[in-house]
């Protein structure tokens, strides 16, 4: 009996002895550095793992926020202490996180559009987007009132056809965004009470969008010249980097556009 | 004997599937099997892992345990658990560090799951069903030869490792397609998953019978 309980023991120990070694040495020969940063952010996230940033866990946003990839701010359980905590280790200020609001990316009113088709049925924009041809603009607003009728807080008027948003009423749900099948809605971060947006979605060349459509972006590229940085032309159409959006004056640019689709969005002006 | 060998193999490979007959190591079967690359990545840590750990349990099983029951009447059987785990641990340890050093690539993609790999039932499952699938020494079988035995406990080792490699590359393969199919919303995610893994294993049911 003495004799099974100090061999168990014995056999144990040297067990524990033998793999104590080995993975010391492993570690010493298998050593990898590792910023030390990254450990301390992923102690400092809850840890729950749960995906909610994007990233395949806590360890892997820890990394992106390291490399540069995903903001301080990036985790959305942990919340501000977290973000501040991150913030600390990462030896950076905390810029304020700005709110997500729409913008409508269209200006085509009931009268600039050009209707190639009659359409007759329940009229939602998710059914009438499926009928090809239904309007000749097949990027601009379809005026059946989707988002209208999707906001739950009143926010959105429909004038001539057009959503029109109320931000004293909006909540930033982006119920609306959602619900269109064009993605004319876009939702932007406000960084200041006025902000302009490219007020249209078409990406059409610009000889064949301006058979079609008197006030969309014909990709001229004078936004880009007057505001620099900001604005870029892609695929047809005049982009604004909300990223970019301080090293500019879009109003400058809203005032060179030459069909005026750089508008001011917010609250004072609509 | 090559034959006898392939035999455990394709028995282990196919109709004692760990995931699909025994329902071990589910909840990386369940976890990492949203990708297939992911899933085969997963697969191949896990093979490797459990012909290591077959292997490694079987040395410390049967050089010392048995062979202190043999020589001296001393059973320690009881602490056959406690080095399994042990073993399997270290191990886990051993390849992670491993894969960090030498294809950091891999690592990044296991997250959490290579940790978890320690406490999947299925190499621990692998370790035990060694014993009762008799490819351990026994008592008044000396004519057998102990590199018989550990060959076929390597390869049963093996073959459960690819098994499970099998059956979650299968479900990956599944949940991939799924993702573009109309699934009644009740059933959207968990439920389906465990539905197409049901209809897997009763699948693979077809092949019980054939072989051990």
């Amino acid at each position: 009996m003495v004799v099974t309980i100090l061999l168990a023991a014995a056999l144990m120990l040297g067990l524990a002895l033998l793999f104590t070694i080995t993975l010391g040495v492993a570690k010493v020969r298998l050593h990898v550095e590792v910023d030390p940063r990254i450990e301390q952010i992923n102690e400092a996230v809850p840890g729950a793992n749960c995906g909610g940033c994007g990233f395949a866990g806590c360890a892997s946003f820890a990394r992106a926020v390291v490399q540069g990839k995903a903001p301080a701010n990036g985790c959305p359980v942990g919340g501000p202490e977290t973000a501040a905590s991150i913030a600390k280790i990462m030896g950076i200020e905390l810029s304020a996180s700005h709110p997500l609001q729409p913008v409508v990316r269209c200006q085509a009113r009931q009268t600039d559009r050009l209707g190639r088709a009659a359409y007759n049925s329940i009229g939602t924009c998710a059914e009438a987007n499926v009928v090809a041809g239904l309007q000749a603009c097949t990027y601009g607003c379809l005026g059946f009132e989707d988002c209208f009728n999707v906001c739950r807080y009143d926010a959105i008027t429909m004038v001539d056809g057009l959503p029109v948003i109320d931000y004293e009423k909006c909540t930033n749900c982006g119920a609306c965004s959602k619900a269109c099948p064009r993605e004319i809605i876009a939702r932007v971060p406000f960084s200041s009470d006025t902000m302009y947006a490219v007020a249209c979605s078409n990406r059409d060349p610009g000889r064949a969008m301006k058979k079609i459509c008197k006030v969309g972006c014909i990709a001229c590229g004078a936004c880009a010249k007057a505001a620099g940085e900001m604005f870029e032309v892609e695929n047809n159409l005049a982009e604004l980097d909300y990223q970019a959006y301080e090293k500019g004056d879009p109003a400058v640019a809203a005032e060179k556009c030459p069909t005026k689709v750089i508008l001011p969005f917010g609250p004072h002006k609509i | 004997m090559i034959a006898e060998l392939m035999l455990i193999l394709l028995t282990a490979v196919l109709i004692n599937n760990p995931v699909l007959y025994y329902f071990l190591g589910l909840c990386p079967y369940l976890g990492v099997s949203n990708k297939v690359d992911m899933a085969l990545g997963m697969g191949m840590a896990v093979t490797f892992v459990m012909t290591v750990a077959a292997s490694l349990t079987w040395v410390v099983n049967n050089l010392i345990i048995f062979y202190l029951n043999a020589g001296y009447g001393i059973d320690l059987g009881f602490l056959r658990y406690t080095i399994f785990i042990f073993v399997i641990a270290g191990t886990v340890q051993l390849v992670e560090m491993f894969l960090r050093k030498f294809f950091p690539h891999l690592y990044d993609r296991f997250g959490i799951f290579l940790p978890l790999i320690t406490t999947n039932c299925a190499i621990l499952g692998c370790c035990l069903w060694i014993d009762v699938k008799g490819y351990n020494l026994v008592a008044g079988q000396e004519g057998v030869a102990a590199s018989w035995k550990f060959a076929q406990a390597l390869l049963f080792g093996i073959g459960n490792g690819l098994g499970f490699t099998l059956a979650i590359c299968l479900m990956a393969g599944i949940r991939e397609r799924l993702n573009f199919s109309d699934v009644p919303r009740d059933f959207r995610g968990v439920g389906i998953t465990l539905i197409v893994a049901a209809i897997l294993a009763m699948a693979f049911m077809g092949f019980s019978g054939i072989g051990g």
